[in-house]
């Protein structure tokens, strides 16, 4: 009887010593394939990238182990994975990240001026560093309008107008006929739309080569005016991200007219055409003051990384990425906007609901590639949220943002005042 | 050194060397980091580094997000607290009540909340406070309150909340109270019962003292654990509206893992240290003063 207790002690000890070794197993689950190529995408483009995958393992023997990040947590996710040495082969990013995962040492050069061939020159732009390409363009992501057909309509219009005086005038007419609901969707806690109209009023954010903020410019002003407007004329409910649960749902019911947002979204209403049925909805570009221009987009390039130890296998995924093929392919499974100019004038680039984008993508935004702007576009927009909710005025705000954008560019100033970098 | 020292220095020993490992090491080193200005470029290249002294420290305390942070803390701390500890101490008073039937059921079923995940029940507590179909706000329409936009007005974030988290945690104190309660002795309470001490007073005088100990430990953990209240926020609004939930722990995690700026990030993580060990030893000397509570 004794014994037998004793055994079962020492085997439960045994157990719990166990646990830790079982814990670290689990925790890092061992790579299916050790001589699979890694590579990390981002949303959507992560989800499907498996897709691509047979075509290329089957042409190069190479097999490719795909992983999904989540876009809300991806930047610190990769930051995370290059300071603890754990980035993949070839990782996705999105364009502005460039000049920050260059500047850390985290990307390889591109090695052959042919992959950067055939691209749209402001794009190409978005991947480089010091002049030099980094990335590869791998799909461009402008914003657009997309409307409610019928609501538009109702209010006297085909779609909705493309400067900002005529678009005023359509958006008194949706809010005078339904008055609890609201004209176009704006998250405040997300930048998109004031980074957008920015972009179209040609505001310059920073100045004296990227060490200061140039928020106080007229231009800017201007912009930031709008975005208020919108609020405050109740044309924009005052909402966060969190508040609005299922925002394609909001808008398949009307609760606003318009949608601004980027070409995978045509995926999520692909999804859900019960809800929201083709006909009653279509797209057309962002407003302007004084009609469409340059709008900054999500796009994503692809990237490979410092700590491969196969760059030819890792450059021949990239290629077969970004081939016009595979980004046609991508297009189809979830509405991505092809890079390669070239794929432009395949028949399935001329539906109609696509020529919105096809005008867009020849007039891109640009912004500073530094390592701060990530940063900073999160911090303008929080002081934005505060001048929205009438916590502070304009003039305020633009001193503020000019304030703690200097403060975030502190670091920056003082390297490059150094010569350290440029 | 005799056999028994060295017997106790085996069992100590272990445990130290875990402690240096787990807790002095890694504070020394966020010291180390806090007096230097780690940022990206760092990261980019080591000689960027540069040791800045108290530089994080007086940055800080020029950044009125910090004091936004700290006093949403400080608010969410002075108001969760009681609230939290008054619902355990509440329910473990109904559960001890001789006339409850079940209670072992009830003890499970008001458990439950504490070991669910944060993520999963905050996105159903969302659903619970959306200003146009919550269930709590169409409840408050029958006694005639108009919808209250819970999470979307920077005056209503923390109450809502604080709602969600003291329904979330309230049951691991609520056990540890009934615990404390079954160990109130009988004859003290029919003592005081005989001698016409009333409902109110029983408590007072027999009841409290007894769960005296038990209540400190309750309130030293649950101001630590208040003071740093992150995963609550950062599921249900994101720090948000107008930064009306962005907490101190908030606050370092986007600073820290956000950005990258880990000497920052280091001092506010310091700054929450040095706050959190004062406010403990504040609140253990009131807890000796008054030791007939």
């Amino acid at each position: 009887m004794e014994s037998a207790t004793a055994r079962w002690t020492a085997t439960r000890r045994a157990l719990i010593a166990g646990l830790p070794a079982l814990a670290a197993t689990a925790g890092c689950s061992p790579r299916r394939d050790p001589d699979a190529l890694t590579f990390w995408a981002i949303s959507y483009e992560g989800d499907y990238a498996p897709h691509l995958m047979p075509a290329f393992t089957t042409a190069t023997g190479i097999a490719v182990e795909v992983q999904t990040l989540p876009a809300s947590a991806a930047h610190e996710k990769l930051l995370t994975a290059q300071a603890g040495g754990a980035l993949p082969d070839v990782m996705m990013l999105y364009n502005g990240w460039v000049g920050t995962f260059a500047m850390i040492g985290a990307l390889r050069q591109v090695p052959d001026a042919s992959l950067v061939a055939d691209q749209f020159p402001g794009v190409l732009q978005t991947a480089q560093y010091f002049g030099r390409d980094y990335a590869v363009p791998w799909s461009v992501a402008p914003q657009a309008q997309f409307y409610r057909t019928d609501l538009v309509e109702r209010a006297g219009y085909a779609s909705p107008p493309t400067d900002w005086a005529e678009w005023r005038r359509m958006a008194a007419a949706i809010k005078r006929r339904a008055p609890n609901d609201y004209v176009i969707l704006a998250y405040l806690n997300w930048w998109d739309l004031l980074v957008t109209l920015a972009g179209l009023t040609q505001a310059r954010p920073l100045k004296d080569r990227d060490t200061r903020g140039n928020f106080a410019s007229p231009e800017f002003r201007e912009a930031l005016g709008f975005y208020k407007s919108l609020f405050d004329d109740g044309y924009a409910p005052v909402a966060l991200s969190t508040d609005i649960q299922d925002p394609v749902a909001a808008f398949a019911q009307g609760y606003f007219a318009i949608y601004p947002s980027s070409p995978p979204i045509m995926l999520d209403f692909r999804r859900r055409t019960a809800e929201l049925p083709p006909e009653r909805w279509g797209v057309t570009r962002m407003p302007g003051p004084n009609g469409p221009g340059r709008v900054s987009s999500v796009s994503a390039s692809v990237a490979v990384t410092t700590s491969s130890r196969r760059p030819d296998d890792a450059w021949a995924l990239v290629r077969h990425l970004t081939s016009a093929a595979s980004e046609l392919r991508f297009q189809e499974l979830i509405e991505t906007m092809p890079a390669r100019a070239s794929a432009w004038s395949a028949p399935q680039m001329r539906q109609p609901r696509l020529a919105p984008f096809a005008e867009q993508v020849r007039e891109p935004a640009l912004w500073p590639a530094i390592a701060e702007w990530e940063q900073i576009q999160t911090e303008v927009q929080l002081i934005a949220e505060r001048v929205v909710r009438g916590l502070m005025t304009l003039d305020q705000g633009v001193a503020t943002m000019d304030r703690e954008v200097d403060r975030i560019l502190a670091k920056r100033r003082q390297l490059v005042e150094a010569g350290r970098i440029a | 050194m005799t056999r028994q020292e060295r017997t106790a220095w085996a069992f100590v020993l272990p445990v130290l060397a875990i402690i240096g490992l787990v807790f002095v090491l890694p504070t020394t080193l966020a010291f180390g980091l806090s007096v230097t200005d780690y940022s990206i470029y760092a990261l980019a290249d080591w000689s960027n580094l540069r040791f800045v002294g108290v530089g994080n420290f007086t940055a800080l305390l020029t950044t009125p997000l910090f004091w936004r942070a700290l006093s949403n803390t400080a608010l969410f701390a002075l108001l969760g607290v009681p609230m939290a500890i008054a619902a355990s101490l509440f329910a473990a008073l109904l559960l001890d009540a001789e006339a409850v039937r079940w209670k072992p059921l009830w003890r499970v079923l008001l458990f439950a909340p504490y070991v669910t995940s944060v993520v999963a029940t905050a996105v159903v507590w969302r659903f619970l406070l959306n200003e146009r179909y919550g269930l709590i706000n169409y409840a408050l329409g029958w006694v005639g309150i108009a919808p209250i936009d819970w999470l979307g007005s920077p005056t209503s974030s923390i109450p809502a909340i604080l709602l969600f988290v003291t329904w979330k945690v309230f049951g691991y104190n609520m056990v540890v109270f009934t615990a404390a309660l079954s160990a109130v002795p009988t004859e003290l309470m029919e003592a005081a019962r005989l001698d016409g001490a009333g409902r109110w007073t029983r408590f007072r005088h027999v009841t409290l003292p007894s769960i005296g100990p038990t209540l400190l430990l309750a309130a030293v953990m649950s101001v630590a654990g208040f003071l740093q209240i992150f995963a609550e926020p950062y599921v249900m609004t994101l720090g948000g509206p107008a930064q009306s939930t962005t907490t101190v722990l908030y606050f370092m995690y986007d600073q820290g893992f956000k950005w990258w700026n880990l000497g920052l990030a280091s001092a506010v993580a310091f700054v929450l240290f040095l706050l959190i060990l004062a406010l403990t030893i504040v609140q253990t000397r009131i807890g000796r003063r008054y030791e007939w509570l």
